[in-house]
């Protein structure tokens, strides 16, 4: 099969699964019961019961109800935030700049330490860093983020007096314009040199506690490729010649193995996702996770289904993006599996 | 556990198949334990698993629930070290070893309960779809998509959220969450057990398609499962814990979870403790269970068998 035909299948499954990912979250949010909650105080008369759920559409058959939910995430109407005490897709966009920029930070911390530590391990095979590399990369799946976050805080943050807690220095960024909403990108593009190095010290923790998890992940896959990729003949000939070890393992063996780690980068990124609920939690950081933790703590459905929906098709696509470059740099991958 | 659960489906009608089966089981037990980090993994679960049944024996249960925190008002915010307390105190005076001995109790519970039901529903949807195929195989298929397009944690998170903030519907959401894996595991081993010769060997001769997917198709799609099961038995708890942690369990119960969220208020003001040996406990159990499925894992499949 053709890339392209590959790639247009996979675009024409997409909004299948969109699709059917919203009828799940919102037949799940229904099994909870009806969200007129948010609208009704003790003093109501059931008269005024049945004119909100008019107003709302809460009296119509649910597959209407369904019908003008997921029409209003199609338009921008994304329901009532309880929690924000605004509307969802006026909140949004903050938090989702503060969720970017801490899970870019982790997702760098991530990839180069990964790739960096799984080169050395697995071409250092069955020696010490070796050994080291693999110890870290399963302790690294069965880490706890939020354990690991708080030890972090511990350690660096209440021991050592290192780093802070929080997203920034308020006063500090109320001075400067916010055109990205990341806040290190926002002080480099004000000139503004003591609010990028406040934005980047409040970012370390964060990151290195989001990114530990995905950090072992990459690591993990790196070595065992690249263990698979130094036994290959092609390597072998590439010795043969005369190539300095350090050449081969650069030019030949590397870029190879980089190929399935690539695929685990992409996959690794609901990880990354997932994590920043509880990093957000722990570090005081004023993003998506944070907000859909409260708003699960305290029933703001409309919060829920725009954060579950969001972060799927999110999922989605980045699953898409990684698959299609895995055909492109792999040409044997069997396509029509 | 889930060697158990699954193998007693396919109990009776499989006498001989079973014997066999056992006879494998001594050898990979001895291939188990010649890893030195599998054996790492097995100690850290046996202990962990004794720890859990004799925690009654080992620290004096609460009353009227045991699996309750207890408090000792007259010891709030003691250092690990204290008489009596050795692990040291949380802010409301409960006894951090308690905690630490009965959450093993409460993790175990819910890592049987969420991995034996999610196995069991996987392996139906898993086999109709897979033996059955056609339209409900598509439907079944497209509906495991569906589930795995949203990540684990925050479906479960959403689930959880919905039914109300309690430890039961902690167990529930990762039930509703986990099965996914299963059913797809077993439709495509089934799939692929499918074509091969001695099934249809087994139809030519006259079995009916209850016997051949009993003797044929269910022992043969096991090895997969008790691999994940294992994993599972470790992430259940992971994010288990996790939920109770952002506050999903109730508030005095003697989780993991629920105890590090409660340690965090101390952090800045020096008390380490109430968070850290909690916390540790989530980490070896999953890192155990990591550690065995990953050396199951390396030992049932022929093809990580053929590269070592």
């Amino acid at each position: 099969m053709q890339i392209r035909d590959y790639v247009l299948r996979r675009m024409m499954v997409l909004p299948i699964l969109i699709i059917g990912t919203s009828i799940i979250v919102f037949t799940l949010t229904r099994v909870g019961g009806s969200p007129i909650g948010i609208y009704l105080s003790h003093e109501m008369t059931p008269e005024e019961v049945a004119e909100i759920e008019e107003r709302y559409g809460l009296d119509d058959p649910l597959p209407v109800q369904y019908l003008t939910w997921a029409g209003g995430m199609l338009t921008g109407d994304w329901g009532w935030s309880g929690v924000a005490a605004a509307p969802v897709r006026q909140v949004f966009p903050d938090k989702l700049g503060a969720t970017m920029e801490l899970s870019v930070a982790a997702a760098i911390v991530a990839v180069s330490l990964g790739i960096g530590l799984g080169t050395y391990g697995g071409a250092r095979r069955d020696r010490l860093p070796d050994h080291f590399a693999r110890v870290f990369s399963i302790s690294g799946a069965a880490m706890p983020i939020f354990w690991f976050g708080i030890l972090l805080l511990i350690v660096f943050g209440v021991g050592l007096g290192w780093a802070p807690i929080g997203r920034s220095d308020a006063d500090l960024f109320a001075s400067i314009a916010h055109p990205t909403g990341l806040y290190t990108v926002d002080s480099i593009l004000a000139g503004n040199w003591r609010a990028f190095v406040d934005a980047i010290w409040h970012l370390v923790l964060p990151a290195i506690a989001l990114g530990f998890g995905t950090t072992a992940i990459i690591t993990r896959m790196m070595r065992s490729s690249l263990v698979e990729t130094m036994s290959e003949e092609y390597v072998d000939a590439a010795r043969a010649k005369g190539l300095p070890e350090k050449l081969v393992l650069r030019r030949h063996a590397r870029r190879n193995a980089l190929i399935p780690t690539v695929t685990v980068i992409g996959l690794s990124f609901g990880f990354l996702l997932q994590g920043t609920v509880v990093v957000e939690i722990i570090f005081r950081w004023p993003g998506l996770g944070r907000w859909m933790a409260d708003a699960v703590l305290r029933g703001d459905q409309a919060t829920i289904m725009a954060y579950v929906m969001f972060t799927s098709v999110l999922f989605l696509l980045v699953n898409l993006a990684v698959d299609v470059m895995y055909a492109y740099l792999d040409r044997r991958v069997v396509l029509g599996a | 556990m889930a060697v158990e659960t699954a193998s007693r489906v396919s109990v009776a009608p499989l006498a001989g198949g079973l014997r066999t089966r056992l006879g494998r089981f001594g050898e990979i037990s001895r291939e188990v334990l010649a890893n030195p980090t599998t054996l790492v993994g097995v100690i850290l679960i046996v202990a962990m698993i004794a720890m859990a049944a004799f925690a009654p024996l080992l620290i004096e249960p609460n009353t009227p629930d045991p699996y309750q925190m207890p408090r000792d008002w007259g010891a709030l915010n003691e250092p690990p070290g204290t008489p009596g307390h050795i692990l040291g105190t949380t802010q409301q005076g409960g006894d951090v070893l308690y905690g630490v001995i009965w959450g093993a109790r409460i993790s175990l519970r819910l890592s049987i309960i969420v991995v034996s039901v999610t196995v069991l529903i996987g392996l139906v949807v898993g086999s109709l779809a897979g033996f059955l195929g056609g339209k409900l195989d598509e439907f079944l298929m497209r509906l495991v998509d569906v589930f795995l397009s949203i990540p684990e944690l925050i479906f479960a998170l959403a689930i959880a959220a919905v039914l109300g903030p309690s430890f039961g519907n902690i167990i529930l959401a990762l039930a509703a969450v986990f099965w996914v894996k299963y059913a797809r595991i077993i439709r495509g081993q089934v799939i692929s057990i499918k074509q091969n010769e001695y099934v249809d060997a087994a139809r030519v001769i006259g079995d009916s398609g209850l016997r051949i997917y009993m003797k044929d198709v269910l022992p043969n799609s096991i090895t997969p499962v008790v691999v994940q099961a294992t994993l599972d038995m470790g992430n259940v708890v992971l994010i288990g814990a996790t939920l109770s942690f952002i506050g999903l369990a109730e508030a005095g119960l003697a989780e993991w979870g629920v105890l590090v969220s409660q340690g965090q208020a101390g952090i800045s003001a020096g008390r380490w403790w109430a968070s850290t040996f909690p916390g540790l406990m989530v980490f070896l159990w999953a890192l155990a269970f990591n550690l065995v499925g990953d050396g199951l894992r390396d030992i049932l499949d022929p093809r990580t068998e053929a590269k070592r």
